[in-house]
């Protein structure tokens, strides 16, 4: 199909084509192309970077990456009410939950998968497979403070003057706050006791920021310990910037990034074809290398040595969150995280 | 601010009024060419705020049941009235230190030769050429804690201890002094450079002092400018959601901030529509405001 020559016909015929499909949403992409949703920043590059020729190479389709955050791409499905924008998602635990109720997946068939073999058991569903996992925990500067143990020395000195906020925004910022409550207390549905404590430091914390800003105010020494995952840890590194993980006392947490068919597809099979390739172990190598940095969910790739675990069942030790249970609660926890922190 | 500078302006059709039934013409062939934008502004921008008003008037964020429960939640809440009361406030800030380094900028630019005059407007422009976050980043790194000005400042000695100048009502004003100077230069530039240089020579002759010429002479003749500025300095920083979360931090809670978490975060689209008609309203009521002293105090000079 790309072999044959073009002529001036075909091209004028090809043009008017393309005019006329981009007036039709639907119909806009061509046979053998698909376009799926990739975080913006490290997830976009690698996808751009590795994904993407290889799909066009072993399976000759066109991969288009639409870098959008997990929840913006639950808004833009829901507002495209049933005429999907792209046909793959990737999304976090939280956001997953939303898709799920919210109907917005095709029914998901691990079968279809010739990978499915290499992954562990229970990574795929009948919603997605998952493709990535993340582990959180504490990230410090080893120049500038000792090696905090925990989730409660977040708050004790040396390191809560040196510390780094995020709220309820992110899955990162979430989990790390409800462990840091169970220490005063609190529970999955409870995090009135890390915002008291939080409270009584504030003065004395160094930054309380958007999740996106704080790698940039880590790096620029505004503030030297704050709670994040392996990958950001990894990058900062790469970029020949002080920083180490710790995985806190109580246990890292552990989530996974899953993707999803958007339901109304009209490119299912290239869907399967896409994941299939992602999960796999030359897709999966890949992106454990730096700059990129992913925790890999197929049994076949070797962990990097820097993780805190040695292999992906030491994962099954690390905390999980019920994110089912956490969504009805996070507006107010934004909201309560606001009142209780500004100034 | 378009009616107000033109009211000045010394050559507009004032100057050598047509016909009457020409104006009539006139007028016509200007209402179709403003025709596309004017429809194009119809399905882009009071359609999609009537749809914002519309999804304002549901109680629950699946948008299903009609109601007041949003505004009901919204203004029921005191800490949005603050958060309002904060917004403005960093406006009214922001517009302050334009004018008050801004003004004497545009002064010295009037003063210039003309090659100078161009460099001076290149640098002026020039933050409106880099993308707003890298300019915000670029603040990052001058007002950190080991960022340029604590360095020097330490270096120097005068302080021991890094001032907290990042994440502070402070710092963000600083930089949106920087971010926001254009929009109050270029026009204040493009009115000051038209006054007749005349009248400050008549006004010296007759005897009035530098100063005095400047308040009595320069300062009302550029309202229409100044007040251009104003208008669209205010604007623009009340509204800067990245520079106020990324420099401010999210301690200091302005309406952008509350939008953004509402509608992209938690998904509670009502409540975020709420959010965003206070921001239209409060910010349009401060802008009404300031262009009606504008249209006075021109009215007072023309009338």
């Amino acid at each position: 199909m790309m072999r044959q020559s073009f002529s001036r016909r075909s091209l004028l015929a090809g043009a008017s084509a393309l005019g006329g499909a981009s007036l039709l949403p639907g119909a806009a992409f061509a046979k053998g192309s698909i376009v799926a949703t990739t975080y913006p920043g490290t997830w976009e590059d690698a996808y751009r970077t590795v994904v993407l020729p290889l799909l066009k190479k072993k399976e000759d389709i066109d991969l288009e990456l639409a870098p959008l955050f997990a929840m913006d791409q639950i808004g833009k499905a829901k507002a495209a009410r049933g005429a999907p924008p792209f046909d793959v998602f990737v999304l976090d635990p939280g956001p997953r939950i939303v898709g799920i109720d919210g109907g917005l997946f095709e029914k998901f068939d691990g079968k279809k998968l010739s990978n499915l073999s290499k992954i562990p058991a229970g990574f795929t569903d009948d919603y997605g497979v998952h493709v990535s996992a993340q582990v959180v925990g504490i990230a410090y500067n080893p120049k500038k403070v000792p090696a905090p143990k925990g989730w409660a020395d977040l708050l004790k000195d040396p390191w809560v003057s040196r510390l780094g906020l995020t709220g309820f925004q992110t899955t990162f910022g979430t989990s790390s706050l409800i462990e840091l409550s169970k220490l005063y207390g609190g529970s999955l549905t409870n995090v009135d006791p890390a915002l008291v404590e939080l409270k009584k430091v504030l003065p004395k914390v160094a930054a309380v920021g958007l999740p996106a800003a704080m790698p940039g105010l880590f790096q620029q020494g505004q503030c030297d310990v704050m709670y994040t995952n392996t990958q950001t840890v990894a990058t900062l590194k790469g970029k020949g910037i002080d920083v180490e993980f710790v995985k806190p006392e109580s246990g890292a947490i552990a989530f996974y990034t899953t993707m999803h068919v958007a339901k109304g597809t009209t490119e299912l099979a290239n869907a399967y074809k896409y994941l299939d390739l992602v999960v796999s172990k030359e897709v999966q190598e890949a992106l454990t290398k730096p700059p990129y940095n992913f925790i890999p969910i197929n049994k076949d790739v070797v962990l990097p040595a820097d993780l805190p675990m040695k292999s992906l069942d030491e994962m099954s030790k690390y905390v999980e969150h019920d994110w089912a249970k956490i969504n009805p609660l996070r507006a107010a926890w934004i909201e309560k995280f606001n009142k209780e922190m500004a100034k | 601010m378009s009616v107000s500078t033109a009211a000045y302006d010394p050559s507009g059709p004032a100057g050598h009024l047509p016909s009457r039934a020409g104006e009539a013409k006139l007028r016509l062939d200007e209402w179709q060419l403003a025709l596309p934008l004017a429809l194009a502004f119809a399905a882009l921008f009071v359609a999609p705020l009537l749809l914002l008003v519309g999804v304002s008037f549901f109680n629950d964020d699946k948008i299903t049941q009609a109601g007041f429960g949003s505004w009901i939640k919204f203004f029921g809440d005191p800490f949005n009235y603050k958060v309002i009361g904060d917004t403005l406030l960093l406006g009214v800030k922001t517009v302050c230190t334009t004018v008050l380094i801004g003004y004497p900028l545009a002064l010295v630019y009037l003063d210039l030769p003309a090659r100078l005059q161009r460099v001076l407007l290149f640098i002026i422009v020039l933050p409106l050429l880099l993308s707003v976050v890298v300019r915000t980043f670029a603040w990052i790194v001058v007002l950190g804690r080991e960022g340029m000005v604590n360095q020097v400042l330490q270096g120097l000695g005068i302080i021991s201890e890094p001032l907290r100048l990042l994440q502070t009502e402070l710092g963000l004003v600083i930089s949106l002094t920087q971010i926001e100077m254009p929009l109050m230069l270029l026009p204040l530039i493009s009115v000051m450079s038209r006054l007749d240089p005349n009248l400050r020579d008549a006004s010296a002759a007759l005897g009035a002092s530098r100063w005095r010429t400047l308040f009595t002479v320069i300062l009302p003749l550029s309202m229409p400018g100044l007040v251009a500025g104003c208008l669209l300095v205010f604007a623009s920083s009340t509204t800067a959601f990245i520079s106020q979360t990324v420099i401010g931090g999210v301690r200091l809670i302005y309406l952008p901030l509350l939008i953004w978490q509402q509608s992209l975060v938690v998904y509670n689209w009502p409540l975020a529509a709420v959010a965003s008609l206070s921001l239209v309203v409060s910010v349009l009521s401060v802008i009404a405001a300031l262009s009606y002293l504008g249209r006075r105090s021109s009215g007072h000079l023309h009338g």
